[in-house]
């Protein structure tokens, strides 16, 4: 990338400030406000239903906000003076003419933005579909259709990366492709923008997580300090015969205690010290004293708990 | 400019312009057909008794002006139809097949983009009615030889014809464009292009012809508020006595077109994409 020849403006942040979108009858986003930094890759979750679509939509000038807004490197999109070669983004995978050739789709983008007609064999290079250039998109799989999408955003080698749930619908080594290209725009100093609802793949993927529910935003920052914030929720497997005796032991320290198994007990509120303390107070045997890591799966439940499902 | 290249390429690369090029080619065929024997029939003379009006009427459409207008706009019932269909679906394409993110990804400025679309709609139509006409001057020479009359390539009427002739297809895509905006579902802008264009001329007509009946000649004027009515009277050869003007045909035809257009770049520019 040649940074270097950047605007200090140019900066590649994108910045939503209390972003509303009013449907009809459903507060899609409501008063959402986060910061995206360039040269990571930020994982925009939520379950499906949360608003992501609707706010990258209103950040790419596609759909108007009710209130708030919503900036590239400090400026609206329609106002980005080549937004082409600013912003690339990927919003749905079907999005070519079934009987057009996937070369020619991307020749029309570059028709439209000005850009060299080589850039479109360039992009397709880029993305492994080179030999299906001249095949006709309805011929397309579902993973070469998001490839097609990726090669459209990577045409005017933009400093940002926009991407709405680009796994979906791809086989694990889509996944694993793709992956490996987000984090390599990333390293090359990008800023890299993925919605998702599916919470393993950020885990591997994200720097840092952006996590909404119900249109509100619910936790952002990076991937181990959210999941930090939640290590107090984080439980403690126990394996123990005596059940019964530990249980009285740390229901005094005001634990919660739930029994998975035959004598394992699943222990949150104290952290794993202190129930080895109570259990040797107590004269109690241990087996086992297990800190289960909390993944993402399970802190992003907890925090959109109630909020999910169907609006 | 960007973008009308680019929207002329979007049409190059798919089969839309020449699936309807193919069909234009026979219904241009048939009407070329109905007109020579249409002008067969009145230079022969044998039209049988006919009030003094109507033979005002036959004698203004079987002068030579009339005829060669006729002949040499030969295929402008369907062909207006084809640059209608084919203005629709330069904009419903794009929401058919959801390109229309892409389209506003690439150049957020929407007015922008709906003019380029209304201009490649334009050339379209600048295309099909240069085939057209040539293909009308060698046929239309043609069949006014056969009925015995000059090819009256030099007939000023006539290539006033021709002009407007071009004129109606220009508007006529600009409309569909607007169709194709206000209706984006593909087959339903269609269907409603085909019978505001056929079920809109023919019911007119009828409903015109009896409206006059009851109400008076002056009824007849209302044809021009039929956009395909319009556009065939603006193209008339000749103005004929009982019709209005044909500067009044173009006149609502151009009216019709600005409408459209503006309003449905109006509403592009507010509509959300989602
Ligand atoms: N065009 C629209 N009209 C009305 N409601 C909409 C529209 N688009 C989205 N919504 C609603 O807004 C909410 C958020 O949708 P969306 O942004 O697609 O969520 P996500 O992408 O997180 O799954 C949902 O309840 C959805 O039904
Ligand atoms: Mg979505």
């Amino acid at each position: 990338m040649t940074d270097g020849q950047r605007s200090p403006t140019s900066d590649g942040q994108i910045v939503v400030s209390g972003l509303t979108k009013q449907y009809k009858n459903v507060r899609a986003v409501n008063d959402l406000s986060f910061t995206v930094a360039p040269g990571r890759v930020t994982g925009f979750l939520g379950p499906n239903g949360a608003g992501k679509t609707t706010t990258l939509r209103m950040l790419l000038n596609l759909v108007t906000p009710t209130s708030g807004t919503a900036t590239i490197s400090g400026h609206r999109y329609a106002d980005l003076s080549d937004p082409l070669r600013h912003v690339g983004a990927v919003l749905e995978a079907s999005s070519a003419h079934k009987g057009r050739t996937g070369i020619n789709h991307l020749r029309v983008i570059c028709a439209a933005a000005g850009l060299p007609k080589q850039r479109a064999d360039e992009v397709l290079a880029l993305v492994g579909l080179s030999p299906a250039a001249k095949r006709k998109f309805k011929g397309y799989s579902l993973g070469m259709k998001q490839r097609l999408g990726i090669a459209a955003a990577m045409l005017g080698d933009p400093r940002v990366l926009i991407l709405d749930e680009p796994a979906n619908g791809l086989d694990p080594e889509g996944i694993r492709w793709m992956r490996g290209f987000l984090k390599n725009l990333a390293h090359e100093g990008r800023t890299v923008l993925v919605s998702s609802h599916l919470l393993s793949e950020m885990q591997l993927l994200a720097d840092d997580v952006v996590i909404i529910a119900a249109g509100q935003l619910v936790r952002q920052g990076p991937v181990e300090q959210v999941l930090g914030s939640m290590a107090q929720s984080a439980r403690v497997r126990v394996r123990t015969p005596q059940a019964e005796a530990l249980t009285a032991a740390l229901k005094a320290q005001s634990a919660t205690i739930e029994t998975d198994e035959q004598g394992v007990l699943l222990v949150a509120g104290v952290d794993a010290p202190t129930i080895g303390r109570a259990a040797l107070a107590a004269g109690v045997e241990l087996h086992e004293l297990t800190t289960e890591r909390p993944d993402l799966e399970r802190v992003f439940l907890e925090l959109t708990a109630g909020k999910a499902g169907i609006r | 400019m960007n973008l009308v290249r680019s929207e002329l390429l979007k049409i190059r690369t798919t089969n839309t312009w020449w699936i309807f090029a193919l069909i234009s080619l026979p219904l241009w065929a048939l009407t070329l057909l109905i007109n020579w024997l249409q002008a067969d029939a009145l230079t022969s003379n044998n039209l049988g008794d006919l009030s003094a009006e109507e033979a005002a009427q036959v004698a203004a459409v079987a002068s030579v002006d009339a005829l060669s207008s006729n002949l040499f706009t030969t295929g402008q019932f369907f062909g207006l139809l084809i640059v209608m269909l084919l203005g629709i679906i330069v904009v419903t394409s794009e929401f058919f097949h959801q390109t229309v993110t892409t389209t506003f990804l690439t150049n957020p400025h929407r007015t922008a983009v709906m003019s380029a679309k209304l201009v490649a709609a334009g050339v379209l139509a600048l295309l099909f009615w240069l085939v057209t006409t040539a293909l009308n001057l060698v046929a239309g020479s043609a069949v006014l030889n056969a009925v015995g009359l000059d090819s009256q390539l030099g007939n000023d009427a006539a290539w006033r014809a021709i002009g407007l002739n071009l004129l109606a297809y220009l508007l006529w895509a600009v409309f569909g464009v607007g169709i194709g905006v206000l209706i984006r579902s593909q087959i339903g802008a269609t269907v409603t292009g085909i019978l505001l264009y056929l079920g809109g001329s023919i019911g007119a007509i009828f409903v015109i012809a009896i409206l006059a009946e009851r109400w008076g000649d002056w009824i007849n004027n209302l044809q021009l508020l039929v956009p395909s009515l319009a556009s065939s009277l603006m193209v008339a050869g000749a103005d004929i006595p009982g019709n209005p003007p044909r500067w009044a045909g173009a006149a609502v035809l151009i009216g019709y077109a600005v409408v459209t257009g503006v309003v449905g770049t109006l509403l592009m520019r507010r509509r959300d994409i989602s």
